[in-house]
């Protein structure tokens, strides 16, 4: 069952991290208020559930409301000045936070809103319940990985890298970078919020005090150390943080020591962190060149012109 | 007839007036050089009509219609293609992706286009990679290819920024010292190439130092100094103009001795 769990886990963060992977690994976005559309997918589950609308309608909600929210918020902050956007990433977490404690019609406020599973109805047992959301979250992972390889595996996809590159040279060359730097947050809020949707039906439960800051942080280590802009180093740097938490969360039990038990698990995690920027800077899985298929094409016109 | 036409443009960075109500025309087929000393404002006027900066002054006209203050991604779709002066490349990504991002009207590079459309845009690539291989060989950049822009060398990723000026299949283009670090052979095979452009009708205005370049392919030069227009004319009559001595040539040996 633990494991079970942890892979739930897994999936959810490897979610969050793919969803940051397209905002700051492809397209340079710094977006540090990631907990705050994942919070905003959770309750627009919980409370379009609540509705009576059918689950996956709910989470098709939870990713168009944080796309919704991340459009609102990004634009006019990238038309301001560009790098106003990880300040106002900062501030909305927090924003979303309080509105949602304040909002106790809505949102349940500080006592949090329940949930039902949405394998709840169909008798199965414990066991069959934990595997079915394994599969099922595993599910969105896979389809979120396939769907990601194909849109930055394109023209759209050069652009964006384009953009994270230098997106003065891509003004210059016709396209607007605002307008794809706004499209790619909304792109990750999405993902963002189906984790979050995800997560609510899980968890079953939830209130403000499970969206704090220290997921943000979570899922940026997640993403730097499993490599960005690269497809399998978010997942892998989800599969890696989220096993050395809970693995220092239960050796913290056995381990007698001079000082706070709780504090082993970020001294780990910040000695981990330091071997890897000593070591590996780019995380363990490097950027890739993109597949557009031009790269094959060039190849074949050279062969084919040379032989005339 | 003027393609391009520039009105009194002025531009200063705080306290510093650079452009001093800058005035000159482009005619429609011809390679128009920019000439004068260093920090006389030559960059500052291509990147500032190109709306790179904003103007503070003045009027700018393409094909006779307005474009004064447009941002530079209109300056694009309307038909101008700009090179900077140092390169400013997508180093991490190849070198034929940077040529591909100058592409004009790429399908592709719609978030709908390229998920709903990869037929078509996959088509689209299929011929435009022909005509990057052909910029690309002419560049003598064929080999590298796929191999990323950031390791190339300074005078490579030069002709990269040149690449992808020609890769845009634009009406005009700024260019700022094309043949700054390029070996001398393949700068004049590259001005040869501009030449014949313009003969195809594309219009041309440049900076460049190199004054042998100005004289055997330019058809009208502007000199600069301190932001203002003081010479204007044939290269051959510019360039042997007491006046040009005394600023250019004049400035640089004076800077040559005192130094
Ligand atoms: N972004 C900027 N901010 C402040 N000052 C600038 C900026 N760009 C240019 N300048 C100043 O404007 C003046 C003209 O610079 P510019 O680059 O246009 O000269 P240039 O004629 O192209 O010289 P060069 O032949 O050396 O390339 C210089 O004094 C420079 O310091
Ligand atoms: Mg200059």
């Amino acid at each position: 069952m633990y494991l079970m769990d942890t892979l739930v886990f897994i999936s959810i963060f490897a979610l969050l991290s793919m969803s940051l992977n397209v905002e700051y690994g492809y397209t340079g976005l710094a977006n540090f208020g990631k907990v705050a559309f994942f919070m905003a997918g959770a309750y627009t589950y919980a409370i379009t559930i609540s509705l009576g609308l059918p689950f996956y309608i709910s989470l098709i909600m939870a990713a168009l409301i944080p796309a919704l929210i991340g459009g609102l918020v990004s634009l006019p902050a990238l038309r301001l000045r560009e790098d106003y956007l990880a300040i106002v990433t900062l501030a909305i977490g927090e924003i979303l936070r309080i509105f949602v404690k304040a909002e106790q019609w809505l949102t349940g406020g500080v006592w949090g809103i329940a949930i039902p599973s949405i394998f709840g109805g169909l008798g199965l047992s414990i066991e069959m319940m934990a595997l079915a959301n394994v599969l099922f979250s595993w599910g969105i992972v896979i389809i979120i990985f396939v769907l990601l390889r194909l849109i930055i595996n394109t023209p759209y996809g050069r652009v964006l890298l384009s953009i994270r590159e230098d997106d003065i040279a891509v003004k210059t060359l016709g396209k607007n970078p605002i307008l794809y730097k706004a499209q790619a947050f909304m792109l990750g809020s999405a993902i963002a919020g189906i984790a979050g949707g995800f997560f609510a039906q899980y968890i079953r439960y939830i209130d403000p005090y499970m969206f704090l800051p220290l997921l943000t942080f979570t899922v940026w280590v997640m993403l730097i150390l499993g490599g960005t802009a690269n497809h399998w180093g978010a997942v892998a740097g989800a599969m890696i943080v989220e096993m050395f938490n809970r693995g220092s969360r239960i050796a913290k039990d056995y381990l007698v020591l001079p000082f706070d038990p709780h504090n082993v698990q970020f001294i780990l995690f910040g000695i981990l962190i330091i071997l890897f920027l000593l070591y590996r800077p780019y995380g363990l899985f490097r950027e890739k060149p993109l597949k557009t298929g031009a790269e094959v094409e060039i190849l074949k016109w050279q062969s084919s012109s040379s032989t005339k | 007839m003027a393609i391009l036409v520039i009105n009194e443009v002025s531009k200063s960075f705080g306290s510093l007036q650079v452009l001093k109500k800058i005035s000159l025309e482009v005619q429609a087929g011809t390679i128009t050089g920019l000439v004068g000393p260093n920090g006389s404002g030559k960059s500052t006027l291509l990147s500032t009509v190109f709306g790179l900066h904003k103007i503070d002054g003045g009027s700018v006209y393409f094909q006779d219609q307005p474009v004064t203050g447009l941002p530079p991604h209109r300056m694009y779709q309307k038909g101008i293609a700009f090179s900077f002066q140092i390169p400013r490349l997508f180093f991490q990504l190849t070198v034929l992706d940077n040529l591909l991002m100058a592409a004009r009207e790429h399908i592709g590079t719609k978030f709908y286009g390229a998920l709903f459309l990869r037929h078509r845009w996959q088509q689209q690539e299929t011929q435009l990679v022909k005509k990057a291989g052909e910029i690309l060989k002419m560049l003598n950049l064929f080999k590298l290819v796929n191999h990323k822009a950031g390791e190339l060398s300074g005078g490579q990723r030069k002709l990269l920024e040149i690449g992808r000026v020609l890769m845009s299949d634009p009406a005009m283009i700024f260019l700022d010292e094309p043949a700054a670090g390029v070996n001398p052979v393949l700068s004049r095979e590259i001005y040869q190439k501009l030449h014949l452009l313009c003969q195809k009708g594309l219009s041309i205005l440049l900076v460049e130092h190199k004054l042998e370049m100005l004289l055997d392919f330019a058809d009208y030069v502007y000199m600069m100094d301190s932001g203002q227009i003081l010479l204007a004319g044939k290269p051959q009559a510019v360039i042997s103009d007491p006046l040009f001595y005394q600023v250019y040539i004049g400035e640089t040996k004076n800077a040559a001795v005192s130094s």
